[in-house]
């Protein structure tokens, strides 16, 4: 039975609503784990506030935040599965049925880059991104909407023949021209070399990485821990109060591309909104978080 | 765990009179009782900047009062406008408008998150005005601070984007981010993340070493 457009549009609708009412668990304990070691009173409040929050939202049914962003998509398939139907349209629909039965209704976000005017609708909305899994009977989504509060902060810069040390100076300026105003602590991706386009996706499937995961070259495990520890010796704290936790994690990844670099920063609220579900080749859904 | 003391955190009843703003000091976390009007939208505020220059009147008085940067969203109840959700965006995307609005409204203290810049925080001082700075993305909790949605003004614009007014109770808590002083918290702890940083890419180049 091949996956059909149908479990495709329910899934998409399914996970984005998700991901506007849970924090993810590895968040949540990250969350608990930076309050136990925070030194600044207020800063331990923030961090406590933030977690009664989002326990509210999960047992509330209610929204995370505000702002739902607008739709972002990750989708991997497997090269063993069958599929059935239009899978764009699945997911353009899949969304238009959000807007028309998540409870509390969601605010217009979407917004035309040169007017400004804001819709439910819009081109190239739901923003897709496709990706295959060798061998897999299986396809895999991951919902992480995205608004103007961390997506804003976002930056790239193409080297030429960089020292390691220029790309992570680059990297603490990116930290610093964002402050406090990407609600802190954040989890915070770059990207390091293919081209342009290769580096911001890697930037931003980084931030989706599970915290707590370690990446497989253990140069870039070193890269992670002693950047982590740079960034929170900023001060800005949670949400700006000052205080030890600005990042809950640095995730990096890099791809070989030729002698110049492209390097991007991306960062993700402390909400973190991400969901994946899979499904399976006789079209099981299940979700994954 | 620090031994710092725990200050009890004590309720503020909105507006706030410009003497009250100044008895406020920086890090202070309170929780907000009274009226406050929201709009998360840029074209709203350009709106009050035109109907302050031409004289015109706005849907309802804003003199004096206060002014978050928050989108909310609600629903009708008996009769009442009940909040589904509200949160603070960020406000160092409005700087170029909030010093004339601070000053031409005699504004005595705007709420949202991130922060203001200097010559918003010059424009607060002069007027007698202070920054709530709240936690994004903690919507469920600060929503249980507000009792419903007065009225709305503007109501062509988008809902986030519309002037609305809200009745609060225990909102928060807060924390004074900008007194009425001059003092920011967002501008010192820039600074002092500034000061840092050759130290911390110091530190960096010592852990590349190893």
């Amino acid at each position: 039975m091949p996956i059909t457009y149908d479990i495709i549009r329910k899934a998409s609708r399914d996970l984005y609503e998700w991901s506007l009412k849970k924090v993810p668990d590895d968040t949540l304990e990250a969350l608990a784990q930076a309050e136990k070691k925070e030194t600044k009173l207020a800063s331990r409040r923030t961090l406590q506030f933030m977690q009664a929050a989002a326990r509210a939202a999960e047992t509330e049914d209610r929204h995370a935040c505000s702002d739902a962003g607008f739709p972002a998509y990750f989708v991997k398939i497997g090269t063993k599965l069958t599929l059935d139907g239009d899978i764009r349209r699945a997911f353009v629909d899949g969304f238009e049925d959000l807007v028309k039965t998540i409870e509390p209704p969601i605010l217009k976000f979407i917004t035309h880059p040169l007017t400004m005017e804001r819709s439910y609708t819009g081109r190239d909305m739901p923003a897709l991104s496709f990706d295959v899994i060798d061998g897999a009977d299986y396809m895999e989504i991951t919902c992480s909407p995205k608004a103007l509060g961390s997506g804003r902060w976002a930056d790239m810069k193409i080297f030429v023949y960089p020292k390691i040390e220029e790309i992570e100076a680059y990297f603490m300026d990116c930290v610093l021209a964002a402050g406090s105003q990407h609600c802190p602590p954040v989890i915070i991706g770059m990207g390091i070399g293919g081209s342009f386009d290769h580096a911001a996706k890697m930037a931003k499937k980084a931030t989706l990485r599970k915290i707590g995961s370690k990446h497989s070259d253990p140069m870039i495990q070193d890269m992670e821990e002693r950047l982590l520890i740079a960034v929170n010796k900023t001060g800005f704290g949670p949400m700006g109060t000052g205080g030890d936790t600005t990042a809950l994690a640095v995730h990096v990844d890099y791809a070989h591309g030729h002698s110049f670099v492209p390097v991007a920063v991306c960062f993700n609220c402390w909400i973190n909104r991400r969901t994946t579900l899979r499904i399976s080749n006789d079209g099981e859904v299940t979700r994954l978080e | 765990m620090s031994d710092e003391p725990q200050p009890d955190i004590v309720h503020l009843n909105l507006p706030l009179s410009p003497e009250e703003a100044r008895s406020l000091s920086l890090g202070d976390m309170v929780l907000l009782d009274g009226e406050v009007t929201v709009s998360a939208g840029m074209i709203t505020q350009e709106r009050i900047i035109e109907a302050l220059e031409s004289g015109e009147d706005l849907p309802f008085d804003l003199q004096g009062q206060a002014f978050f940067h928050m989108g909310s969203n609600c629903r009708e109840e008996n009769g009442k406008w009940l909040p589904n959700y509200v949160n603070p965006t960020t406000s160092t995307r409005f700087d170029a408008l909030m010093p004339t609005i601070i000053r031409g409204l005699g504004l005595t203290s705007v709420g949202g998150k991130g922060g203001m810049g200097p010559q918003c925080v010059e424009a607060m001082q002069e007027i007698g005005c202070v920054y709530f700075s709240m936690p994004g993305g903690a919507s469920p909790l600060l929503t249980n601070g507000v009792v419903e949605r007065l009225e709305t003004g503007w109501d062509d614009l988008i809902e986030q984007f519309r002037l609305a007014r809200y009745q609060l109770k225990s909102f928060g808590p807060v924390t004074v981010a900008i007194d009425a002083h001059g003092n920011s918290m967002f501008q010192k702890l820039q600074q002092e993340a500034a000061d840092k940083l050759p130290g911390i890419l110091q530190e960096l180049a010592a852990a590349r070493q190893k």
